[in-house]
């Protein structure tokens, strides 16, 4: 039984612009991967939550305004005190240089600013989970 | 004059004598050649043959310009009498912050503006909400109250020919507090056109700024719409803002194709009331975006004003040659627009422009900004966009006949194509019982979900080339453009004005103004005049939508609906 | 014992996810923690909710999850969407239906893939179920694939199986006939507001009156609802409830528990054989001399199985000797 990874996909805050979104849970479909995607308009709090129930290895937020200052560091802070900081946590949108800095320091794993290529987040993915390995545990 | 036979034996004789000794020498470059959007094939050249081929006729397809079908374009003289209106999108931060922009892109020889709210504003929540926690002012303007609209209309009005203002979801609520704004300021509401794109169907179609669920988000327009016809009858209350669906990567076809559907959606909403045809299609107008395959992008703009003739005359019967004439607003698409080497897009933009303006593309025009991709754009990007559009009207000489491309054997082949598809896509919305059925089956998302897909895949394998991005590409470019910095102070003050609002307003009659509003939602009477109650009464924005939520319920997209599933 | 285990059956969350994530990717480890938790299975009461696509089931199941929260009951719930064949990727979209539940202590949403499965449910169904039962989560809905009318599987799943219809879906009715209205418990017209609710409720119950009367004496009820606004969702949450308890008057609870067990019990048996089998075969290649011969039509592949089966039985004699 192979083992397959898990994404979750969400779109925080009020800007609802699905275009990169929609695009990445198609390519990372037909990379092999499950995508579950929680829709627009989520909180943090739903974010990590509907992360820690689907035991997603990878949580993927969009934001193309300003959420993503406040909300991406909130949903790691929470994933830690809930005992599930085991999962890799990356951001996407319209991110300033400085902000990507800022979200590196708190716990984001990479910012992929607007225009990366799918491939790029694909491989991305790929490498961190071999790299992990079989390890993985509680 | 040639007739067909000797085109046919010169033909022959070219390909034998002339081309066939060339491509021995030089193969061609690609196999096969297609265009951009759509993927259509195209030939090597283009003759009277293909005109042929089509049965083209030219008082039929083509006619004079300001007469049926408007192939050539709706006024009689292009743009040799006048000039379009010169518009740019911007909007971000208060009132104050925004009317002091707008002055500063008047004063560039502009004569139109856009109005884009905030997200707060535009899904109705005030900006002291939860969900608006550094949002506000961000995207574009914070509106909470009447207060806010009246710092935001100090605006040289005599300089101002239109205003655009962009609140698709609760476009009741918006034009209200626009009309107590005039009337505070003394602006006659007759001295400049208002034009609110009120296009809540392409909202739930792409752009997500929607409140309410799809029947009363229609309903809410339509509302906004008849005030609007019955009072203000010089405004523009109805815009199909179909660039947002090219935006969303529809290709020329889909575009037109969805946005007749929407737009039939609404006359029909709208003759349901009550209206007559001939009144009513005059007020529509059509925003649309240009993309960078020129030829693809003139032909649009030709198919989109004989395709509205024709529906007008052949499906809804109207009389007016008014009705008939699509208003038409083009702008170069920001979609095309990339982040890599932000200068290209300077380019991209002089490109579209042409096509836009050759291809007749309307009475106003805007363009987008070349740092657009970053961020919000910036004073000097402003001030680009305005200097593209007057190198395009004054050193070109496109804007000195009327539809200069008509006749091009190319050019009319590639406008019954666009035209026969679409009428085509538009017999398949039609069996599926029309735009909002389609929304709400997501078959819109779905077809765009997958345009989007296939496109961004074009670009990553390279077979869709695009400078800076996948051809050209320089190695550790430094992306040093300037990005307009957004000011956090701006909700700090927002938040502080609304509490000092709340403090000091007559509490029981903005109650009563809401519990009005919420009667009238459940009766279903237009909204317009109640909404204006209320901001009378101070209630802000975001507890005028609350009552409108509160009977109409909140829209939640489903997996279907989203376009992903 | 399962330090894991004990934290899921604390109701932790982030463990019982974990537990169902290594069921799912046929983790051994997966297997001892189900060991633990295992004997704390048989409260929930599972449902079962099954229909064609557009039917509106995670709509339901939101509005469900609602009115079951006012009862003060927890709920769990799996969402199982198809695997692409051609990627082995999924989209798995149900949740957003229901994601105003995220932030509720009370629930516990759960998306699951087919990974191949046929008959409307994932590879590990009966697995999560049973973790989600041991977690004490009063009620267990499973929601199914919803592409196929042969999504009969639920059936030996679940306690209650609701089936879906809505108006304007016309011959797909019809098309339910063959499989799943025979065995449905509850039967729901959704969007009952739409046109055409009328004729379906009319088709709906002349194909029940033609059904055999069930073993347990149970009469199917017939539901009217529109779960965007939550109507007929309290009758619809009653009436599981008084299925439940009538399987439990009737003593036909424990029937379907050891069907529900019988049936696990030969899923797991069959795939476990098949997968040691083949993990035999693999040593020495046979496995793939058997294809190439199956595909020269040189040995049909009833003989081919036999042989390998044949095989592994040799050399388990062997290994006892």
């Amino acid at each position: 039984m192979a083992r397959r990874t898990r994404v979750l996909l969400a779109k925080l805050g009020l800007d609802a612009h699905t275009i990169g979104v929609n695009v990445i849970a198609q390519a990372l479909r037909d990379a092999g991967m499950e995508v579950i995607y929680s829709g627009l308009k989520q909180t943090p709090e739903m974010v990590a939550n509907t992360a820690i129930q689907e035991d997603v290895d990878v949580i993927g937020m969009s934001s193309l305004s300003a959420a993503h200052m406040t909300h991406f560091p909130r949903v790691v802070e929470l994933l830690r005190e809930r005992g599930a900081g085991d999962k890799l946590v990356i951001g996407g949108g319209v991110i300033p240089d400085e902000d990507s800095a800022a979200l590196l320091e708190k716990g984001i794993e990479r910012v992929f600013t607007m225009g990366t290529a799918t491939t790029e987040i694909i491989a991305y993915i790929e490498a961190w989970q071999a790299g992990r390995g079989a390890g993985r545990d509680t | 004059m040639s007739d067909a036979k000797s085109i046919e034996q010169g033909r022959e004789a070219w390909q034998r004598d002339t081309l066939e000794p060339r491509l021995a020498e030089a193969p061609e470059r690609k196999h096969p050649f297609t265009t951009q959007a759509m993927g259509w094939p195209v030939d090597r050249l283009y003759t009277p043959q293909n005109l042929d081929a089509i049965g083209f006729d030219y008082v039929r397809d083509v006619g004079f310009p300001g007469e049926y079908p408007y192939t050539r374009g709706t006024d009689p003289n292009g743009y040799r009498s006048d000039l379009w209106t010169m518009m740019q999108v911007s909007g971000f931060g208060t009132g104050e912050d925004w009317a002091e922009r707008g002055r500063y892109m008047l004063d560039q020889g502009l004569t139109g503006l856009f109005l884009e709210y905030d997200l707060p504003t535009t899904n109705g929540l005030d900006s002291d909400h939860p969900l608006a926690v550094g949002e506000v002012g961000r995207a574009g303007i914070a509106v909470d109250s009447l207060d806010d609209m009246e710092a935001l209309l100090d605006l040289p009005f005599d300089k101002l020919q239109r205003l655009t203002s962009i609140c698709n979801g609760p476009q009741t609520v918006n034009l209200a507090m626009i009309l107590a704004a005039l009337k505070r300021r003394g602006i006659d509401p007759g001295s400049f056109t208002l034009q609110m794109p009120n296009a809540i169907l392409i909202e739930y179609t792409c752009v997500g700024r929607y409140i309410f669920p799809p029947d009363h988000g229609l309903r809410v327009a339509i509302d906004a719409l008849e005030y609007s016809i019955q009072n203000h009858p010089n405004w523009i209350p109805i815009s199909v803002v179909s660039a947002q669906l090219y935006a969303a990567y529809a290709n020329p076809v889909q575009e037109l194709a969805f946005s007749f559907a929407i737009a039939k959606e609404y006359l029909d909403a709208a003759l349901a009331r009550g209206f007559d045809i001939d009144t009513l299609a005059p007020y529509f107008s059509f925003i649309t975006g240009i993309d960078m395959d020129f030829f693809e992008a003139v032909g649009k703009l030709r198919a989109y004003r004989k395709v509205w003739a024709r529906i007008m005359r052949e499906e809804y019967g109207a009389k007016r040659p008014e009705s008939e004439q699509l208003s038409l607003t083009a702008s170069p698409g920001t979609m095309s627009l990339t982040l890599q080497q932000p200068l290209n897009n300077i380019a991209r933009l002089g490109i579209q422009m042409l096509a836009c303006v050759i291809g007749n593309g309307g009475h106003a025009m805007n363009t987008p900004l070349h740092d657009e991709a970053h961020a919000l754009p910036t004073e000097d990007a402003i001030a680009v966009g305005a200097a593209v559009q007057n190198i395009v009207a004054h050193e070109t000489g496109v804007a000195d006949t009327v539809d200069p491309l008509a006749g091009s054997y190319y050019v009319e082949t590639m406008t019954r194509r666009i035209e026969d598809a679409v009428f085509e896509e538009l017999a398949k919305i039609e069996s599926m019982g029309g735009a909002l059925a389609a929304i709400k089956t997501g078959y819109f998302q779905k077809e765009l979900a997958r345009q989007q897909y296939e496109r961004t895949r074009a670009i990553e394998d390279g077979s869709r080339v695009l400078v800076g991005v996948n051809h050209s590409v320089r190695e550790g470019e430094k992306r040093n453009i300037e990005i307009h910095k957004h000011d956090p102070d701006v909700e700090h003050r927002q938040i502080r004005k609304l509490e000092r609002l709340r403090a000091e307003r007559d509490g029981i009659a903005t109650r009563r103004a809401l519990d009005r509003l919420r009667d009238a939602a459940r009766s279903g009477e237009n909204l317009v005049p109640p909404c204006l109650e209320a901001v009378n009464a101070y209630a802000t924005h975001g507890e005028m939508c609350g009552a409108l939520r509160d009977v109409f319920g909140e829209y939640h997209p489903d997996s279907l609906t989203t376009g992903i599933s | 014992m399962s330090e894991i285990a004990d934290r899921a059956l604390e109701g932790c969350q982030v463990s019982g996810a974990r537990v169902i994530r290594w069921l799912e990717d046929g983790e051994p480890r997966g297997a001892e923690a189900f060991r633990a938790l295992y004997p704390h299975t048989g409260r929930a009461h599972l449902i079962g909710i099954t229909g064609p696509p557009g039917a509106g089931k995670s709509t339901l199941v939101d509005a469900l999850i609602t009115v079951l929260r006012s009862r003060d009951l927890s709920v769990a719930v799996v969402a199982i969407d198809p695997t692409s064949p051609f990627s082995g990727g999924a989209i798995l979209g149900d949740r957003i239906r229901m994601q105003r539940h995220a932030t509720d202590p009370g629930v516990f949403i759960r998306s699951m893939a087919t990974r191949g499965q046929l008959g409307g449910l994932s590879r590990a169904t009966f697995e999560a179920t049973g973790v989600l039962d041991a977690m004490g989560y009063d009620v267990v809905i499973v929601e199914t694939v919803g592409v196929g009318q042969d999504e009969i599987e639920v059936v030996d799943l679940a306690h209650t199986t609701v089936v879906v219809s809505v108006p304007g879906l016309g011959d797909d009715v019809q098309a339910l006939k063959a499989g799943i209205l025979e065995v449905g418990d509850l039967f729901v017209i959704n969007k009952a507001d739409r046109p055409g609710a009328d004729d379906t409720e009319k088709h709906l119950l002349a194909m029940l009156h033609g059904r055999a009367p069930a073993a347990d004496g149970w009469e199917p009820t017939l539901h009217r609802t529109v779960a965007t606004s939550g109507e007929g969702i309290d009758l619809l949450a009653e009436s599981c409830a008084a299925h439940r308890s009538h399987l439990e008057e009737t003593g036909a609870l424990d029937a379907k528990a050891a069907r529900r067990a019988e049936h696990f019990f030969l899923e797991l048996l069959r795939s476990l054989a098949a997968q040691r089998i083949l993990e035999d075969a693999a040593e020495d290649e046979s496995f793939s001399y058997l294809i190439a011969s199956v595909r020269a039509r040189e040995l049909d592949p009833y003989s081919a199985a036999r042989r390998l089966v044949g095989a592994f039985e040799l050399r388990i004699a062997k290994d006892e000797n």
